[in-house]
């Protein structure tokens, strides 16, 4: 009789998680089927021949395709150009293992159509370092020790150089072509993400302490990051790393996705601003020295949104949506388009 | 010849003092001087390391500079104030060890970083020219002075 209770009491008990869990999986299925149309990614991850390569999907995950296939490099950190006509990527020997920190300064410089043909290596090893597009795609923003340099893609020439004033990793160009965003050491602050102007160099602290991967939003308005507050007492006090966004102006910060568990990484919206993409690894760094980590995508519509427990997170922002968050699968860096790249002729 | 256990004992504990002695004493004097620290970087000094504040945090994710606090004894060549904050290369390695594609050559032959000990250090200033990773400073509401770059960080005996 008593083994008779138990088991009604478990089935009980497994009807009702599944039954909370179900909704949750429709929505998550919702999301996939909402987004699944919406243009391509492209991102890094480790492939069957061992090496990381470039692949293509479709944003729900859907029509992976190996771009890049080369058992002899590891390619990583792609972006689309703003017209997504061709992507830019680094390309590092056989073996070389990617460092989440220094990968901007790793490896050369390719630029090729999306769909990885006509690949065409810009430069050394090591030159053109933390090279990203311009506005129009047809310079190239870099980062050296002695400063932010424009060069011309067509000529290969310097046509600006500004100070770099401290930022010393991930440097970007706004969509509008009129700022700079980067990680910086200001006023003997490090990991501090600070916007510059392109026009006379002024700069203003975004968000101090411990943030890095900024990336502009469509607006050129916005910056997306990644941010570990000081004043977490979990993970032994180190704490999480979360996805997070400011005004240029570093006002209205505001948490967009948190997971106790999970370092958030990777993030960037969608080119309507209506998705935010990213990153979670267990692991600080991100998974760049291992095989990357799970990509996500959730609506912005649901931001703040906390994953899991997460109960110190949750404490502090009370006013969180719990909307869904589409796992995709394992990769690094991914970069949103919805330009039909991944089209096959 | 017979010697008793208790003296053979004491024989031994003796001789053992003596190698205890000459041990602390082992260190030879040093200035510090080899062909890399005088001819590195564009300032080079003697110097005492003031103090350590905080501790260093692991570089086994994160690269990183931090930044010590130096009271200059002696300058060897070009010019240095008389207090100088200096940004050690992931201060965690030895310095031998401590070199990679992103420093560029650092190096010496200081193993650990104490305060109170002297080095003989190579240096570039502003650190910013040098060195594109995190710098962690301490000493950012004590003083505006510029950052020095550490080249190569020999230890001194005196």
């Amino acid at each position: 009789m008593f083994r008779f209770v138990v088991a009604v009491c478990f089935l009980g008990i497994a009807a009702v998680v599944h039954a909370a869990e179900a909704p949750a999986n429709e929505a998550v299925a919702a999301l996939a089927q909402e987004i699944a149309g919406k243009g391509w990614i492209v991102y890094s991850a480790r492939s069957d021949n061992g090496t990381w390569d470039l692949f293509l999907s479709r944003p729900d995950g859907s029509s992976v395709r190996n771009i890049t296939n080369t058992p002899d490099y590891e390619e990583a950190a792609a972006r689309f150009a703003p017209n997504s006509t061709r992507i830019l990527y680094r390309r590092l020997a056989k073996g070389t293992q990617i460092n989440h920190d220094q990968w901007g300064f790793q490896g050369e410089l390719v630029i090729s159509k999306p769909d990885g043909s006509t690949a065409v290596v810009v430069g050394g090893e090591g030159e053109f370092p933390w090279a990203s597009w311009s506005e129009d795609g047809k310079q190239l923003v870099c980062l050296e020790k002695k400063g932010i340099k424009i060069v011309d893609l067509g000529t290969k020439q310097v046509v600006k150089e500004l100070p770099r004033q401290g930022i010393y990793q991930q440097l970007f160009c706004s969509p509008d072509g009129k700022w700079f965003c980067g990680t910086a050491n200001y006023q003997n602050a490090a990991w501090t993400v600070v916007r510059v102007s392109r026009e006379d160099g002024a700069l203003n602290v975004v968000h101090v302490f411990q943030n890095c991967t900024p990336d502009w939003c469509p607006d050129s308005e916005h910056i997306i990051y990644s941010s570990r507050p000081g004043d977490q007492k979990s993970n032994n006090g180190y704490g999480w790393t979360q996805l997070w966004m400011s005004n240029g102006d570093g006002s209205d910060a505001q948490l967009i996705y948190g997971e106790e568990g999970f370092h958030i990484y990777g993030g960037q919206l969608s080119p309507d601003s209506q998705y935010a993409m990213f990153t979670k690894c267990p692991n600080d760094g991100g998974g760049a020295e291992s095989k990357g980590a799970l990509m996500c995508v959730m609506r912005m519509a649901d931001a703040p949104s906390i994953g899991g427990e997460s109960p110190e997170l949750r404490s502090k922002h009370a006013n969180t949506k719990n909307g869904p968050v589409l796992e995709l699968t394992f990769g690094w860096e991914p970069h949103w388009t919805y330009e039909n790249v991944g089209a096959t002729e | 010849m017979f010697i008793s256990a208790r003296a053979a004992h004491g024989t031994c504990v003796f001789l053992l003092l003596l190698a205890v002695l000459a041990g602390c004493g082992g260190s030879a004097r040093t200035d510090g001087a080899d062909p890399k620290v005088t001819s590195l970087g564009s300032i080079e000094v003697t110097a005492k390391l003031v103090d350590i504040i905080g501790e260093f945090p692991p570089n086994d994710l994160y690269d990183y500079a931090y930044v010590l606090k130096y009271e200059v004894m002696q300058t060897h060549r070009g010019e240095a104030p008389k207090t100088i904050y200096v940004g050690q290369y992931n201060p965690l390695k030895p310095r031998a060890e401590a070199a990679d594609a992103r420093s560029g050559e650092i190096g010496g032959n200081v193993t650990a970083f104490h305060a109170g000990e002297v080095h003989r250090i190579a240096l570039e200033v502003p650190i910013d020219d040098y060195c594109m990773v995190g710098i962690i400073n301490k000493y950012a509401e004590q003083t505006q002075e510029p950052i020095y770059w550490a080249v190569w960080t020999n230890r001194v005996v005196q």
